[in-house]
């Protein structure tokens, strides 16, 4: 594909909302770029305008506050991310997620909003994300809007973003006492790969009984997805093994597969069951040692 | 509209007019005959592209070269203090016959460079893992992983 | 055995600063003076006739130098078979027909590559489909469409090896078995994608830079090709970034820049994408393997019936050696008292297969170290013990094909067993876990002359000087196996000097002597090897001259070059410095200069080749029951590989090895939508990385090779081989699946396990 188009580097997010709002359908943000470019050069998105959005300053901030909880600016680095002692400390399953994105080159280059914003099914920081109830912040020269990442994404390659927006920041809540969260992943052919399936999942416990689980499963369907049936069955029961083992079932069944080069429909229907009962097992652990 | 940049390679500031969708890997090696650094895949799943940008590995060939620009951007050829001096990641890469075909070396050194850079006396593990973006076909990478041990106990 | 000062070492390798330094030069990194730049068109269908190419659009593109199709070149048809020109089935640039995707259209040469890219676009080719055929048994169905016109039932060539009395011996065996096995498409991924530059000169002859396993090959068929005398042609091997196969014969972009560089009067370069590499480049070959087995119920066995059907893809490439030779590992490793062997190399309608590290044993030991897993479970013999009670042993004849010299198989299986602690492993019940075991034979370079050469098979030149130093040429190709440093290992080891005495050129056709059939079939070390030590040999016999001349020594003493010295053995003070006794052969000769050809060709060595090396090897996996994710925790190998010439160097070839073998077990495949190869990127073309690799650890068995150089055979290409069978039967111990089609994927093991229950 012969590849051509105009590129800015604003250093201001106005500057940024000024130039989306003037190219319109026409401009791609840029931010670390691998997605992006493989894409302008599949010819699967033809931009006149690429915003790169690096420069602006302030906007890889990454930071944590014990009362409005984590928030993850534009630019802020996947390796940067994992590597954040408050990402660590009070977030592992994101940080575990953000390690299984792609390979290190990848993770110093791409970012987590970037890998939301490329809205692919197997996106790896979605699933928890969505499942620890993260928002996205949405701007454009008309105002802004919040967006909770359960909404966020609307099929293969697209999400909520319009022509003319920007995800300036994500924020994700304070953990509350007594719960955990947890990212599972696997691909069938190596441990540096595209994930074939993901799980991501939350869980509080109260008096050692289960007061709330989220489950988000990853490439087994046109977007993250939850697993609300699975969800059902936890509510209220005290955690077990053979709890987490119904609801990694129940999972499998919610899902909805494609089969592809990576995997099988009916493979990751089966590997998404054992990856949700595992990562409920380890969620319910970490919530249990809070 | 090709943009005039300022490329500060291996300490050496380069003028340089791009066409902003050239990649700093097609602008390393052939507007500055940098050609050290390799071309693997152009999808940024080898690691043959590798490049320091600000002291972090990136695929130069997923890198545009208008978003290098400034920035302090380290090759293959950077690596070595003089022409007669090897860095110890080079020496200990020939010593322990962590290269064959070579392809992969420039990067796999980088990647060494950068992981030692953060972490001094890293296990063999974390060896394998930070240099899990970068693909060897011939060494089955246990002389690299030996290599990049090696170096750490030379940088010492 | 000799006690060698050089040979046998870790010596560091010859190139390994120059590339650590990223100076080492590679085919793309060459920048010639108005160089332009070359892009292929390929074809986007399957099978279709060509009705019209218009090219008169891109040849209009500012920028654009030149624009070529079939109807513009000589309608040349080559391959490697110049002894077999009916097997020669190849243009440059299509002609009338188009047979896979991929297939090369047109070539546009232009001032950068976005213009020649966008040229591509330009181009209007008008294509006829045909019905295509996309697997073996389509291709062989009665009324299938014919990939080339003219070979009926698309089959380009079959082989036949036959001995012992099949049919009796099959009614004679207590057990006999009959399995299928298929095995899949893999690409050799070297990381260098390839990359060729040619350069005309005003006196109309051609240098091509390339990036090839065979540069005396590319010349002579670039020659053909272009209409030209060989000679007019100098072929030059830069740093080559591996090749295991992929890289040894002569490619359109080869053709295509020569022809371009003499049209236009500048040098035009070609670079591959790796999506090409991936999704039209060349590929082990898929084959369907079945395979009839007889035994006593001791165990020994009595006869093979073995017909494999190779999937060639849409033309010859390297598939009539790969037909061969797979049948010829069909019969190694153990004594079959009778064998049959019928080889079928089938047209489809896909990206051509062809050599590639292994040349067709990978595929049949597949299938025969499967089958002798699966026979010693219902004997109830262990597995080792049934390859020891048949083991090859030295001094074994393969009727018709070879005698084996060297082999220390039985040791091979003998330490393998030892170091893995094999009885013990074995017998573990844990759950998911299993060891299990493959085994290897393979050949030090072919004996065949399918290319038809008047050249000795391997030739070096060294020239001495009266400064001590020597002057290594050869045309062996070194493309990251380390052949460079062996081959200087070698000469310093002979002339007593060390590796910084010797000057080396290599791969340089108008620089270095005709000729060197290339690097493939692991013919280097022992091929270019014995080059060397003919060369050496004749250097010595002139330099023992002119020293016992001057210490007047008795005829009866042995002379000998030892640590820089020339000097009668055991003798020190009777002798010179390497560098005075040239001065003094030279002087003696009234100037000449001391320069020797040595050369190396196999003659009475059977019909495949000079030496066989061998080897075992244990997998120990455990597999998770839930998901069917294998691990690969250890894997011990014991091999002979006859004389190790460079320690280091023997090790990285049997971890390389390790590498491709763990990527062809479980996460290597070219997987197909009809004539489309779906995954063409290394996302989904997946080889393993560093944190996929099991634990390795290995021992070489002693041996030592009578045909080969201070004893060396081959290293580093058969170990590709026994890791899939070997991680297949550990992960049967472990679940109860049995892979009979690879590769091992986490699916196939689910499946398998459920279906047992």
């Amino acid at each position: 594909m012969i590849v051509r188009f105009e590129y800015f580097a604003p250093k201001s997010l106005d500057e940024v909302l000024r130039l989306l709002d003037e190219y319109g359908p026409d401009a791609c943000l840029l931010a670390g770029g691998t997605d992006l470019l493989l894409k302008i050069r599949a010819g699967a998105v033809t931009p006149t305008a690429v915003i790169a959005i690096k420069a602006v300053k302030g906007l890889d901030l990454i930071s944590f506050d014990t009362t409005k909880g984590l928030f993850i600016g534009a630019t802020a680095l996947l390796s940067d991310f994992a590597g954040h002692p408050a990402v660590t400390k009070h977030y592992p399953a994101l940080r575990d997620a953000a390690l299984a994105t792609a390979n290190v080159q990848v993770r110093n280059m791409g970012t987590v909003i970037g890998n939301l914003c490329n809205a692919s099914p197997c996106a790896d920081n979605a699933p928890t994300l969505i499942a620890m109830g993260g928002t996205a912040v949405v701007e454009s020269r008309n105002g802004g809007r919040c967006v909770p990442l359960e909404d966020f994404f609307k099929g293969p390659g697209q999400s909520v973003i319009g022509p003319g927006e920007i995800v300036t920041s994500v924020t994700v809540p304070v953990p509350p006492k007594g719960s955990g969260a947890s990212y599972l992943s696997l691909s069938q052919r190596s441990r540096v790969d595209m994930s074939a399936v993901g799980a991501g999942v939350f869980v509080r416990l109260e008096s050692s009984r289960i007061a709330q689980a989220s489950i988000v499963m990853g490439s087994v369907g046109p977007v993250p997805m939850r697993a609300s049936k699975a969800e059902a069955i936890l509510a209220g029961k005290r955690p077990s093994a053979a709890l987490f083992a119904r609801a990694g079932e129940a999972a499998a069944k919610e899902s909805k597969p494609i089969s592809d080069v990576r995997a099988s429909a009916s493979y990751r229907r089966q590997a998404v069951g054992v990856l949700v009962e595992r990562a409920l097992g380890e969620a319910a652990a970490r919530a249990k040692g809070d | 509209m090709k943009h005039v940049i300022e490329l500060k390679v291996n300490g050496d500031s380069y003028q340089v007019a791009v066409d902003p969708w050239r990649t700093l890997n097609e602008v390393l090696r052939e507007d500055l005959n940098l050609t050290g650094t390799k071309l693997g895949c152009g999808t940024g799943d080898c690691g043959a592209c590798t490049v320091l940008l600000d002291g972090r590995t990136v695929s130069s060939c997923l890198t545009l070269a208008v978003e290098a620009a400034g920035k302090d951007i380290r090759t293959v050829e950077g690596l070595a203090p003089s022409g007669e001096e090897l860095h110890p990641i080079q020496e200990a890469f020939i010593e322990e016959g962590a290269i064959q075909c070579g392809f992969c070396t420039a990067g796999m050194e980088l990647s060494a460079k950068y992981l030692l850079d953060r972490n001094p006396a890293p296990t063999e593990r974390e060896i394998r893992a930070s240099m899990s973006g970068n693909l060897c076909r011939c060494t089955g990478y246990d002389k690299i992983v030996a290599a990049v041990d090696a170096a750490a106990r030379k940088m010492k | 055995m000799a006690a060698f000062d050089i040979v046998g070492k870790g010596v560091p390798r010859t190139d390994a600063r120059a590339k650590a330094t990223g100076s080492a030069t590679y085919t793309d990194d060459i920048k010639l003076p108005g160089m332009l730049h070359g892009r292929l068109l390929r074809s986007p269908v399957a099978h279709a006739r060509i009705l019209n190419i218009d090219t008169s659009r891109a040849k209009a593109l500012p920028g654009v130098k030149s624009v070529i199709t079939g109807a513009d070149i000589p309608p040349v048809r080559y391959g490697n078979w110049r002894l077999f020109p009916n097997l020669q089935d190849e243009y440059a640039l299509a002609r009338d027909k188009v047979r896979f995707i991929g297939d090369e259209v047109a070539a546009v040469a232009a001032v950068d590559r976005d213009t020649a890219e966008e040229a591509l676009g330009l181009i209007s080719v008008e294509y006829e489909e045909l019905p295509a055929v996309f697997d073996v048994d389509a291709a062989m169905r009665r009324g299938a469409p014919l990939v080339h016109d003219e070979v009926e039932g698309n089959v380009s060539l079959d082989r036949k090896i036959r001995y012992g009395d099949v049919e009796s011996a099959f009614k004679e065996a207590d057990y006999v078995r009959k399995d299928t096995f298929t095995v899949q498409a893999v690409s050799h991924a070297y990381l260098e994608p390839c990359s060729s530059v040619a350069q005309c000169d005003q006196d109309g002859r051609i240098t091509l830079w390339t990036s090839t396993q065979v540069p005396y090959i590319v010349q002579c068929l670039l020659a053909s090709t272009l209409k030209m005398r060989e000679n007019d042609i100098r072929v030059i091997k830069p740093t080559v970034g591996g090749g295991f196969g992929g890289k040894m014969e002569l490619r359109p972009w080869e053709f295509c820049a020569a022809f371009m560089a003499r049209s236009t009067g500048k040098p035009v370069k070609f670079t591959l994408t790796r999506r090409e590499e991936l999704a039209t480049g060349r590929r082990r070959h898929p084959m369907k393997l079945i395979s009839k087995v007889g035994f006593k119920k001791d165990g020994t066995l009595l006869a093979k019936d073995l017909k494999i059907l190779l999937d060639g893809g849409a033309y010859n490439a390297m598939g009539p050696t790969a037909t061969f030779l797979c049948g010829n590992f069909g019969a190694m490793l153990y004594r079959y008292p009778a064998y049959r062997f019928l080889g079928l190399h089938v047209y489809t309608n896909k990206p051509p297969a062809s050599a590639m590290r292994g040349f067709g044993a990978p595929q049949s030991l597949f299938a025969s170290e499967t089958q002798m897993n699966l026979a010693a479970e219902e004997l109830g013999i262990d597995p080792i013990d049934l390859r020891l009670k048949n083991a090859q042993v030295p001094g074994d004849e393969i009727p018709d094909v070879a005698t084996i010299s060297s082999c220390g198989f039985r040791e091979c299986l003998e330490n393998v067993a030892v170091m893995s602690d094999w009885k013990k492993k074995r017998k573990s019940k844990k759950k998911g876990y299993g060891v299990g075991i493959g085994c290897y034979s393979f050949i030090s370079g072919g004996v065949f002359n399918w290319f038809n050469t008047q050249y000795a098979f391997s030739t070096a030149e060294v020239r001495a000087f009266a400064d001590g130093t020597v002057h290594l040429l050869t045309m062996a190709s070194d493309i990251g196996q380390g052949s460079d440093t062996v081959l200087k290992q070698i000469l310093a080891e002979e002339l007593g000097l060390a590796m910084q005495d010797i000057r080396l050129t290599t791969a340089d056709t108008a620089m270095t002597p005709q000729a060197d059939l290339g690097t493939w079939g692991s013919r280097v070390t022992l091929m270019a090897g014995n080059a060397v030590i003919d060369a050496a040999r004749q250097i010595k016999e002139q330099l023992f001259g002119a020293v016992s001349a001057r210490f007047n020594l008795n005829v009866i003493y042995d002379l000998e070059c030892k640590g820089g010295r020339v000097q009668a053995v055991g003798k020190p003070e009777r002798g010179v410095s390497f560098g005075e006794a040239v001065a003094m052969v030279q002087k003696t000769n009234r100037g000449k200069a001391l320069v020797v050809r040595g050369s190396y060709t196999p003659r009475r060595k059977g019909l495949v080749t000079p030496a066989f090396s061998f080897g075992a090897q244990v997998a120990e996996v455990q597999v998770d029951q839930r998901t069917g994710l294998v691990d690969v925790k250890n894997m011990w190998t014991a091999h002979d590989c006859g004389t190790v010439i460079n320690s280091k160097s023997v090790e990285g070839q049997l971890e390389g090895s390790l590498h491709m073998g763990l990527g062809y077990a479980l996460s290597e495949q070219l997987v197909m939508d009809g004539g489309v190869t779906v995954n063409d990127t290394f996302l989904d073309y997946k080889i393993p990385t560093a944190l996929d690799m099991p634990h390795g650890v290995s021992a070489c068995v002693p041996t030592y090779e009578p045909e080969g150089p201070m004893g060396a055979k081959e290293a580093g290409e058969g170990m590709v081989s026994p890791t899939a069978p070997a991680i297949a039967d550990a992960v049967h111990r472990a679940t109860g699946y049995r892979c009979m089609d690879l590769p091992i994927t986490p699916e196939k093991i689910l499946s398998g396990m459920k279906n047992k229950g």
